[in-house]
């Protein structure tokens, strides 16, 4: 009398079905197709810069002085920086350094924001509201200028850039998460642990968590871009990295006075920067546009 | 006959996919309560959007005659099928806070529906206000917004609504299953009294077959899109023929207790 | 004890802000196997008093023992173990259940947080092995464990939640509407569930419903609240056969009968239940009741014996019980409550 009837799609697609759809999802969400696409291209760069870099030495601290400034070549496909160093190597071997960091910043925001949110978000109340005045305080603050604060105090070094972002940024992230914490709180499968004595921990870890957690993993991927364009700033300003590491952001405000006559020393840095914010922008309008409940399921 | 529904097949996903609903025959006359018996999935809420021209909005295809006062109603332009509908052709459903725009008054919603069908503005105020009365509201609940009425008070409205709008036919999907039994009974009284006094022909779709026993003259029972039994209520729940409207009936709670009737 | 009730609340008072939504409701419910019903449409508070007895909602006032002892004041180790004790189904199948696990997670969850020491006779073997038990018991397939709930039907749904209620071997339990969102074959299977699990379990149970058709054969004892009061309680049989408070009239009269031979003249009531934030004064069901004369307008009646094991709160109760019907079943034009 109980042979199962799913309602609604099948019980699992085995491997050739599931590359089928992957393939037809592709194909039906070009944002996260082209997004995925280049951020992908980025992340071999990044792993295969030693093998695709023509002078490897030139990301490091070798310099060149007698061949500075020289425009695109086809020895130097980006031509060379104001200490003769090659700048497509240096472009290549950024391409590390960034969404590094990028990555660093968004976990650290990720590990302080998420658990504050989903336990404000959860258990309401006192801690709910110390919770919430905190991130007001932070959130008062323009991102861009309260990391300049953190990061003008502590040391110039990459490291700082990324406490620095992450500091700020933080927030946002409990903010979001406790909305939808709250609202997960309230549903009928979480009273029901609630009835059947399930611990709070557990409820909190195996049921608010991943039900709220959607929502962020959108934000998360936009922010990328994001915050590869605030740690460019901030090496910009020459509170981040600093010489010879090859950020991309670095290179640009090196570059900065040779502008009009020696063009190529902040384009192609500029470039890449451009492309990475552009392609996790993409990944993250195409998950947000996935992630939609409102859309008929995949499934 | 007032509605008359003949070969009537929706379909999902092209011309060899099964039938979602198929109706060989049914027809409804002025002044008769037609009950839609079945469960989730028999396709019965199918029939009544096919019915209303609006399957195709799910995506479905439709074949089929559906007749009004003998005029064809598949196949009409969506300028002539929207002056039929709610004007001639009125449908309540189950939840009857879809029906209305949560950010709107009852009233306001209820006044542009009339002049949309064309009443002036003055006219749509007398027809609703007396329209209201004869669902037992008082007029003033116009003005309240959907939120600070009843379920019971806003499916009224929604009856209301078909009423002001002359409706010869009703449609209605599941109108009572989520309202309390006392207010159910109440609704119920109502649509008796439509059938009666006015000459409506009301198609009834419901999973309750106590609730389609009580008030449908006739009634045609559902399962996986098809009809399977069709005739006057009391026969066809006395002496059933087909298995499946045995086990429905097998299964409908009784308050003398179970296994009490047959 | 052999008297002694498995469950006894006494004048329990909910409140959400200034409404009262439970307002002095006395119930009891015997050892197991034993079935109350509590019965009431939307405003009784119904759900409430099934939530305050689990603790789920904080109770304003009144007291609930559980095999007696004090539920209200429990915290802790104590609580959790009442938890395991009692346990509730809730009304929404739909979404009681978590829609991102499968259902063998979820039942296993249940079992793994209260540990092996909890189990009944499902206690043998492993996890899976338990689930497997709990999901055959629940008259399911065991093979349903590696699906999700959107993939099971309304009544698979419903039939899971009684079985992760059954998971901890509760002595008590309260079903919440567990059959309204139903078709009405499910709905039949649930309730010859309910009636099975009661003998093989010994089970006592809360069925809470506004349909009082399912009650026979399953309830003992029914309890009709309206607006958060109780409006009269008994044994089942008789409360039905003869009522004594012209809401169950009303209530009784508006269930829908297949069988025409069964069917009764329709009261119809005036006008909806009125909202619990601005109750009438006097008695709460006067605005509609046909049977109301000035005392009811003014003095609350209170709960009071009118036959043996038989409570009502009616000024005319005894009549009522003595027959006494409404006239006149027609409708007349509703004085809307604010």
């Amino acid at each position: 009398m109980t042979a199962a009837r799913p309602l609604g799609g099948a019980g699992g697609g085995r491997p050739p079905r599931s590359q089928q759809r992957f393939l037809r999802f592709l194909r039906a969400n070009p944002l996260i197709a082209a997004g995925g696409a280049i951020s992908l291209l980025i992340l071999l760069v990044a792993l295969a810069a030693p093998l695709l870099a023509p002078y490897p030495a030139d990301a490091g601290s070798a310099t060149h002085p007698e061949i500075a400034l020289q425009a695109p070549s086809l020895q130097h496909l980006f031509g060379t920086d104001q200490v003769g160093r090659d700048v497509f190597s240096r472009v290549l071997y950024g391409a590390r350094v960034s969404p590094l960091v990028a990555l660093l910043v968004l976990l650290l925001a990720c590990a302080v924001g998420i658990p504050l949110g989903v336990i404000a978000g959860y258990f309401g109340g006192a801690g709910d509201e110390a919770i919430m005045r905190i991130t007001d305080v932070f959130l008062a603050f323009p991102s861009l200028l309260l990391a300049l604060a953190f990061a003008a105090v502590l040391p110039p070094s990459l490291t700082s850039l990324t406490i620095a972002i992450a500091i700020t940024w933080w927030p946002w992230y409990t903010r979001l998460i406790r909305g939808q914490a709250a609202s997960v709180a309230g549903r009928p499968y979480v009273e029901a642990c609630r009835a059947l004595g399930i611990p709070s921990w557990r409820i909190l870890l195996r049921h608010v968590l991943p039900n709220s957690v959607t929502p962020l993993i959108v934000q998360v991927s936009l922010d990328f871009g994001g915050v590869i364009l605030t740690a460019s700033a901030l090496s910009f300003l020459g509170l981040g990295a600093q010489d010879p590491t090859p950020d991309w952001g670095l290179m640009v405000a090196e570059g900065e006075n040779y502008f009009t006559t020696q063009w190529w020393l902040v384009t192609f840095p500029g470039l890449a920067i451009l492309l990475t914010a552009l392609a996790f922008t993409l990944l993250g309008d195409g998950l947000r546009d996935v992630l939609d409940p409102r859309r008929v399921p995949l499934r | 006959m007032k509605l008359e529904i003949r070969d009537l097949q929706v379909r999902f996903g092209g011309p060899a996919a099964r039938p979602a609903a198929s109706v060989a025959g049914l027809t409804v006359d002025g002044g008769e309560i037609v009950g839609l018996a079945g469960e989730s999935g028999s396709g019965k809420s199918m029939t009544i959007l096919a019915v209303l021209g609006l399957a195709g909005t799910a995506g479905a295809t439709v074949t089929g005659s559906v007749k009004l006062d003998g005029q064809e109603l598949t196949g009409l332009s969506g300028a002539a099928l929207r002056a039929i509908r709610g004007r001639r052709i009125a449908a309540i459903f189950q939840s009857p806070s879809l029906a209305f725009n949560p950010v709107f008054r009852v009233g306001q919603v209820v006044s542009r529906t009339l002049r949309l069908h064309g009443l002036s503005a003055g006219e749509a105020r007398e027809r609703a206000d007396a329209a209201m009365r004869s669902v037992l509201l008082s007029p003033d609940l116009l003005r309240r917004y959907p939120a600070q009425l009843s379920g019971g008070q806003l499916q009224r409205v929604a009856i209301a609504l078909a009423l002001a709008l002359r409706a010869e036919v009703l449609l209605a999907d599941e109108p009572t299953s989520a309202l309390d039994v006392t207010v159910q009974a109440e609704v119920l009284e109502l649509l008796r009294e439509l059938r009666d006094s006015r000459g409506m022909a009301i198609l009834f779709v419901s999973h309750d077959l106590a609730v389609i026993a009580e008030l449908c003259d006739r009634v045609a029972i559902m399962r996986s899109g098809e009809v399977v039994e069709q005739g006057p209520t009391g026969q066809v729940l006395a002496a059933p023929r087909h298995d499946y409207t045995r086990e429905l009936l097998a299964a409908v709670p009784r308050l003398a207790g179970p296994g009490a009737g047959g | 004890m052999a008297g002694e009730a498995m469950l006894a609340v006494r004048d329990l008072r909910v409140t959400f802000g200034p409404v009262r939504a439970v307002d002095g409701v006395c119930l009891e419910i015997g050892r197991g196997p034993f079935g109350v019903a509590l019965v009431g449409e939307s405003g009784s508070g119904k759900t409430t008093v099934g939530r305050a007895i689990l603790r789920l909602v904080p109770a304003a006032g009144g007291t609930i023992r559980f095999e007696g002892q004090d539920v209200l004041g429990l915290r802790g180790r104590p609580l959790r173990e009442y938890r395991r004790a009692a346990q509730m189904v809730f009304q929404d199948a739909d979404n009681s259940l978590d829609p991102r696990m499968r259902i063998g997670a979820t039942l296993g969850e249940v079992l793994r947080a209260h540990g092996p020491a909890a189990h009944g006779p499902a206690a043998r073997g492993t996890v899976g092995d338990r689930v497997a038990a709990l999901l055959r018991e629940a008259a399911l397939d065991p093979e349903l464990a590696s699906r999700y709930p959107h993939q099971l039907s309304g009544g698979q749904r419903q039939r899971v939640a009684i079985a992760r209620a059954l998971a901890v071997s509760p002595r008590l339990l309260v079903l919440d509407e567990p059959t309204s969102a139903l078709d009405v074959t499910a709905q039949a299977r649930i309730l010859a569930l309910v009636r099975r699990l009661r003998e093989q379990r010994q089970l006592a149970y809360l069925l809470i419903t506004h349909n009082l058709a399912i009650i026979p054969g399953l309830c003992e004892q029914a309890v009709v609240l309206y607006l958060g009061r109780v409006a009269e309680t008994g044994p089942t049989a008789g409360l039905l056969a003869r009522p004594a408070h012209p809401y169950t009239l009303a209530l009784r009269s508006a269930v829908p009968e297949v069988d025409a031979a069964a069917r009764r003249s329709r009261i119809i009531l005036s006008g909806d239940i009125p909202h619990t934030a601005a109750p009438p004064p006097g008695c709460p069901f006067h605005p509609r009741c046909p049977l109301a004369v000035d005392a009811c307008r003014v003095t609350v009646p209170p709960l009071r014996t009118v036959a043996p094991g038989r409570q009502a709160a009616c000024h005319r109760s005894g009549e009522v019980l003595a027959g006494l019907r409404p006239s006149d079943a027609a409708s007349q034009l509703a004085d809307e409550l604010p």
